[in-house]
């Protein structure tokens, strides 16, 4: 039981990669469902009050909240696309360019059309039992918490993010992370995090979308009320993009009652029976001496 | 909000945070910051002599006296067996199961060598772990049940945890059979039950204990005993444990055989 719910998203990867060149996600979404999480449908606990604030007169957001109802289409694909082989249709997650797509120079956009290919999906590195990005990891269920003055994000499978809010530097340039470095501030009544230090190594979606190892991304968590929070993610990142973009989640993060089992833990690679079909289709078509590409190796490297 | 009810709710706020701290109830310790251990601990819990690799050092186990693990004697071949499959240059051959980036399970994970974050809210402890980014989120006076243990068992277990006097107890149980305690090929059956106990011995220096208790491999209960330092040029980083793998051009594609072994 155990192994067959911790498996379950790489068997969606696969299912989706041999499915359709745009993938299926629709009849598997729920709210948090995709990583095992039992009891978080159902949505709003309370009625929607004020903000809640803490002690230091910052909005609280403490909670659980989830801003991808009725599944995990925006991992699949970012901008506007049509319904077909069981992916719900659906309107750009872009809002800034305001055609809602994703302003990529001409070489990056090639490179983003070639991950996007079926047989590079072994290349994902969701698929390797590896980590999310920033965006993606908005598909789950996120529990929002503070430690002093450090926010916590926590979300299921093996996310963490530590966001120290004293707007301090980052890291020097030589230490690279998977989520990158993140450093909070307020803006108002806006939490922003600001990250950068990022590997190169992360997809922002099964369509292959990316951003480098040099990206400047902001997020920044507004409470429209106790029991809303809108969420924004702004990239910077001029050797992939040729202007800085924005996108949102699909829905307004909404509050949900937090699942008991929220920490189960995560043993994706130890139950990661599935990658090999993803393998043999990636050396079906490239041939056996074909090397995956895991990262595109821009900017990482000085 | 109306400024006047913000003003409100600071106050209020204000007064029961100044209760809080006048009310002479126990006040946990506080353990937050970035720990790692420096030691011998992860290739040996034992008084051991030099092998491939690994420096001679001095053992963890503090009960029994004589600091030895207190194996039933038909359990000690078992151990020889995993430690003479650890000798291979092969991580997917190799018979330590860390090898392959399989979770460590506890109380390995705390003397790996990567750093750890302790964090702490009135309602649980959270160990978010450098290694692979794994993190345990542990309820304290947790009311909820623990799951039943007819899935097999947890790589890390499932915690409960407590605080007692100045240090934290976290109660460890529902473990699988695949963990090792370290790359001696010390390791356990699925009646393990771990209680580990963090305590503050000054600003920059946790004590850590864990007692071992698994009636089908030792004879008797067994305490592990080292000292945990503050890292404090830098905050917790990240290490992908299987991207590790991807980089040293190794597949991560072999049988999973778990089923097979129980």
């Amino acid at each position: 039981m155990k192994i067959m719910r911790t498996r379950m998203y790489v068997l969606m990867l696969l299912a989706m990669l041999v499915a359709a060149s745009i993938p299926i996600a629709g009849q598997l979404g729920r709210p948090g469902g995709l990583a095992g999480v039992d009891g978080t449908e159902g949505a709003a606990a309370t009625k929607a009050g004020p903000i809640p604030r803490r002690p230091d007169g910052h909005p609280d957001l403490t909670g659980t909240f989830n801003g991808s109802p009725g599944g995990v289409t925006h991992t699949v694909i970012l901008e506007e696309h049509p319904p077909g082989f069981g992916v719900l249709g659906g309107q750009s997650l872009i809002i800034d360019p305001k055609d809602g797509v994703i302003p990529y120079q001409p070489w990056a956009l090639a490179e983003r059309d070639r991950r996007r290919d079926d047989a590079n999906g072994y290349e994902d590195q969701v698929g390797h039992c590896e980590f999310y990005d920033v965006g993606r990891i908005h598909s789950f269920t996120q529990e929002y918490r503070f430690s002093g003055n450090t926010f916590i994000i926590n979300a299921t499978q093996h996310i963490t993010r530590i966001v120290p809010m004293d707007g301090r530097a980052h890291l020097p340039p030589g230490i690279r992370l998977w989520l990158g470095d993140p450093v909070g501030h307020w803006e108002g009544d806006t939490l922003a995090v600001d990250s950068t230090n990022f590997n190169d190594r992360t997809r922002m979606s099964l369509g292959g979308d990316f951003h480098g190892a040099d990206a400047h991304i902001v997020e920044r968590f507004q409470m429209l009320d106790a029991n809303t929070i809108k969420w924004t993610m702004t990239i910077d990142n001029p050797k992939v993009f040729t202007r800085p973009w924005t996108m949102t989640s699909p829905a307004l993060m909404k509050r949900i009652k937090p699942a008991a089992d929220f920490d189960i833990e995560d043993t994706c690679h130890e139950g990661n029976v599935d990658l090999v079909h993803l393998k043999n289709t990636y050396y079906q078509a490239h041939g056996k001496d074909a090397k995956p590409r895991y990262g595109t190796d821009t900017d990482i490297r000085r | 909000m109306s400024r006047p009810l913000l003003t409100w709710v600071i106050a209020a706020v204000a007064v029961t945070t100044t209760v809080t701290a006048q009310s002479p109830a126990r006040r946990p310790p506080d353990l937050q910051g970035v720990w790692r251990a420096w030691n011998l601990a992860k290739y040996d819990l034992e008084d051991h002599g030099a092998k491939p690799g690994v420096p001679a050092g001095r053992g963890f186990v503090v009960d029994p006296a004589d600091g030895r693990i207190p194996y039933k004697p038909e359990a000690l071949a078992r151990r020889a067996k995993n430690y003479e499959g650890t000798k291979t240059l092969d991580p997917v051959k190799s018979s330590d199961p860390f090898a392959k980036c399989y979770l460590p399970g506890i109380p390995r994970m705390t003397y790996l060598g990567w750093p750890f974050q302790i964090l702490q809210t009135p309602e649980d402890v959270t160990f978010v772990y450098e290694w692979a980014h794994k993190k345990r989120v542990v309820p304290i006076d947790s009311k909820v049940p623990l799951p039943p243990k007819d899935e097999g068992g947890a790589w890390m277990g499932n915690a409960r945890g407590r605080y007692d006097g100045n240090a934290l107890v976290v109660t460890v149980t529902n473990f699988n059979p695949y963990t090792w305690f370290d790359m001696a090929g010390n390791y356990h059956s699925d009646a393990l039950q771990v209680v580990e106990r963090y305590t503050p011995m000054n600003a920059d220096t946790l004590q850590y204990e864990a007692t071992i208790t698994d009636p089908k491999v030792f004879t008797r209960p067994w305490t592990i005993r080292m000292t945990l330092q503050r890292q404090k040029d830098i905050g917790l980083l990240d290490y992908e444990c299987t991207a590790m793998l991807d980089d040293l051009g190794i597949d991560h594609t072999w049988p999973r055989d778990f089923d097979e072994e129980k």
